[in-house]
């Protein structure tokens, strides 16, 4: 197993956590990188690195909070394991139905993380960060998998205008 | 061996979920020392280029944001050089016209202290200039605090410098704001004080007292100390003022002798 590609992966998550949250958040609402990061690698690796990648993926997000690490190592763990179970289940040839595994995972990671984070005003919490943090990280997604599967390319962009 | 490896190969799967399960719930309920290191471990080498890109675009944004003050600054300054140079040109030209000398100029002339001498606190410094760099007896010392005292004597590549913490030296001195005179001398005993100074005279605590230029040796307006103490007696016809120095003497290092020129 090359390890470079991962470890890729995770600088991406500690980028976004820097640097690249800040300015991508809309109205209080940020991607959840972590989660789709952790999703894809579900759709496209074999089980044993999707659980070990979940597993530095969720320590590498909080490093900042001692408290959380084993949570969240264990949290994102379970959803690259959750969503890889689901992959196999699923076709996964149309864009849809990855589109919703992503839905999918990243709105459970984010209605877990609300609930680890804080218990006070969970509901209003759900419906402010989670769900809208979940559609936008959705977005992003299905924009990577247009342009993952060649139909979204720069010459189509160009042609707009 | 081989029973080992044909074990893991038929339950790689469970070993590996059992095995990240073991260390999530280590760093849940294990020491914090083992979150300590692994939380340093992750910030100081997948984050820490990103903490010192960020630092530095904010750095970058600092200086931009002084850069565009100084450049307004820089702007006020020459603009204000500009109106002082004309009132120089103006002022000369009264000043020849009223048959007066030219006003003198002074170019500062670093030095550094070789030798301190003093006991309580130093009062004789020599520097590493002398009079094969033009340097005379009685020009001015200062530093970037106020004035520190003048040349006493003068060798071929030193100077002895005579510092205002000497009890024999005397400095011609007025209050900057009432403009009234007096002497500034320092003793062992009673510390920096103003000598001289009329009891009636305008002077209060946490005033400046800047040299007045009589004498001839030191030029006006060089900042020598802060009033700090004034008693007023009655039957007395000077008040006693004592000063807090404006130079710390005990830590010179770089000093500076004002060379007088002659404007043309």
């Amino acid at each position: 197993m090359r390890l470079i590609p991962y470890l890729i992966y995770l600088l991406i998550i500690a980028l976004h956590q820097v640097l690249l949250k800040d300015i991508t958040t809309i109205a209080g609402v940020s991607i959840q990188v972590t989660a789709l990061m952790v999703v894809l690698v579900a759709m496209y690796k074999p089980e044993g690195v999707v659980l070990w990648f979940g597993f530095f993926a969720g320590m590498v997000m909080v490093a900042g909070y001692q408290d959380l690490l084993g949570w969240y190592a264990l949290l994102t763990m379970g959803l690259g394991l959750i969503a890889f179970q689901v992959c196999e289940k699923l076709n996964l040839e149309s864009i849809k139905s990855r589109v919703l595994v992503v839905l999918g995972g990243v709105l459970l990671h984010s209605l877990i993380v609300q609930l680890i984070e804080s218990t006070d005003g969970y509901f209003m919490n759900c419906i402010t960060e989670a769900i809208p943090g979940a559609l936008y990280t959705t977005v992003v997604a299905w924009l990577f998998f247009l342009v993952k599967d060649g139909h979204l390319t720069f010459r189509r962009i160009k042609s707009l205008f | 061996m081989n029973w080992i490896s044909s074990q893991y190969a038929r339950h790689w799967r469970n070993i590996n979920l059992v095995l990240a399960c073991i260390l999530s719930l280590m760093l849940i309920f294990g020491p914090k020392v083992i979150n300590n290191y692994v939380s340093q471990g992750i910030l100081s080498s997948l984050y820490y280029p990103f903490f010192k890109l960020k630092r530095g675009y904010e750095l970058l944004k600092m200086d931009a944001v002084d850069i565009t003050d100084f450049r307004q600054a820089l702007m006020e300054s020459s603009v204000r050089l500009s109106i002082y140079e004309e009132r120089i040109r103006e002022n000369d030209r009264l000043r020849s016209a009223l048959g007066f000398d030219p006003p003198a100029s002074y170019k500062l002339f670093p030095t550094k202290i070789v030798s301190v001498s003093g006991t309580i606190i130093p009062s004789r410094v020599v520097v590493n200039r002398g009079a094969s760099d033009s340097i005379a007896v009685d020009y001015s010392v200062i530093n970037q605090q106020g004035l520190v005292g003048r040349v006493e004597s003068v060798g071929p590549d030193f100077s002895a410098i005579q510092l205002l913490t000497d009890p024999g030296n005397r400095v011609a001195a007025r209050v900057a704001s009432s403009r009234e005179m007096g002497i500034v001398k320092y003793s062992p005993t009673d510390g920096m004080t103003l000598g001289h100074f009329p009891r009636n005279g305008k002077i209060v605590v946490g005033d400046t007292i800047i040299t007045s230029g009589l004498g001839g040796v030191y030029p006006p307006g060089l900042v020598v100390g802060i009033v700090s103490d004034v008693i007023r007696f009655e039957k007395e016809p000077f008040c006693n003022v004592s000063l807090e120095p404006i130079v710390n003497f005990r830590s010179l290092e770089e000093l500076f002798i004002l060379m007088q020129e002659r404007l043309q």
